[in-house]
């Protein structure tokens, strides 16, 4: 009989009484306040002007920074700035070296590794508590062509992938915000300022940036 | 009797993911859209939701190429140091 709650220490088919009843409580916060906080904020534009200005460094050698280089360097900072909590900045960061793929499984995907008999027992059952709007063809093709558009999402189940989903769209909203201001901050500069930099030196902050 | 459907509320791993659970995920995402705006409380079909869901991340990713490649210009063409100014005063914004 295996109804005890949570002493289940030594059985693997019983995948339910694993999980504590109180873990809904401790939920991270909702995709929208999550990435709309002045703090992310200001640690993606950090993290941003990093990494291009690493990009810029790297490829000084070569001619000038191609834009796919820009767009991969502000992913990784993206995925840096979600600190891997979810599966799509962990496919970001570890999907550039694809020998650290096996970091990538035991991080986050520690599901996969393991092949027990729950593999075995969800297709028999999935059919029967799937709930109604899943087993509509739309509804199923649709989230087959979200799960291609969030890095690392391809085989994930429903619930997961809807998690991912809301969680990479608000973090694509934060980093198209970044560069855009980004964008108009430097083209202002540009315009303003090409080449003078004895006009920026007599802004405080260049001068303490500068020390030169 | 073991466990049925009774502890299926709580667990949300492997398939015993409840109606109420898809329906919630399914009017978070609604809420992050730009037509969430318009249609407030409204609940759209989840086929709906989806589609939405999935055109708007192809736009934000076709705006993070745009931008991405009038950076790569911008940071050829703008000197460091004023570049640095800028960054800094738009970090502190």
């Amino acid at each position: 009989m295996a109804s005890i709650p949570s002493s289940s220490s030594s059985s693997p088919s019983q995948p339910k009484t694993r999980k504590k009843p109180g873990q809904n409580s401790l939920q991270p916060p909702p995709p929208q306040t999550k990435w709309r906080t002045g703090t992310q904020e200001r640690l993606y534009s950090r993290r941003l002007v990093d990494a291009l200005r690493a990009t810029r460094d790297r490829a000084q050698v070569q001619e000038s920074v191609g834009s796919r280089a820009v767009k991969e360097a502000a992913d990784s900072a993206l995925a840096l700035t979600a600190r891997g909590q979810s599966r799509w900045s962990r496919a970001i960061l570890f999907g550039r070296n694809s020998c650290r793929r096996k970091l990538l499984v035991k991080a986050g995907g520690k599901i996969r590794r393991h092949r027990r008999k729950q593999h075995g027992v969800p297709p028999v059952a999935a059919t029967a508590a799937e709930p109604g709007v899943l087993k509509e063809q739309k509804v199923k093709e649709r989230l087959r062509k979200l799960g291609r558009l969030v890095p690392g999402c391809r085989k994930l189940p429903a619930a997961t992938l809807l998690e991912e989903a809301a969680d990479y769209v608000a973090a694509l909203e934060l980093q198209v915000r970044t560069m855009r201001a980004l964008a108009e901050a430097l083209s202002a500069a540009a315009v303003s300022a090409p080449e003078e930099e004895e006009a920026e030196a007599a802004d405080p902050m260049v001068i303490a940036e500068q020390g030169s | 009797m073991s466990s049925r459907r009774s502890r299926s509320r709580r667990s949300s791993n492997s398939s015993r993911i409840t109606e109420e659970q898809i329906v919630e995920l399914v009017s978070k995402l609604q809420d992050l859209l730009p037509e969430a705006r318009s249609r407030n409380s409204e609940r759209v079909s989840a086929s709906r939701v989806l589609q939405d869901t999935c055109n708007y991340i192809r736009d934000l990713q076709q705006e993070v190429d745009d931008l991405s490649e009038r950076l790569a210009d911008l940071l050829a063409t703008t000197d460091m140091t004023s570049a640095q100014a800028a960054i800094i005063r738009s970090l502190l914004m």
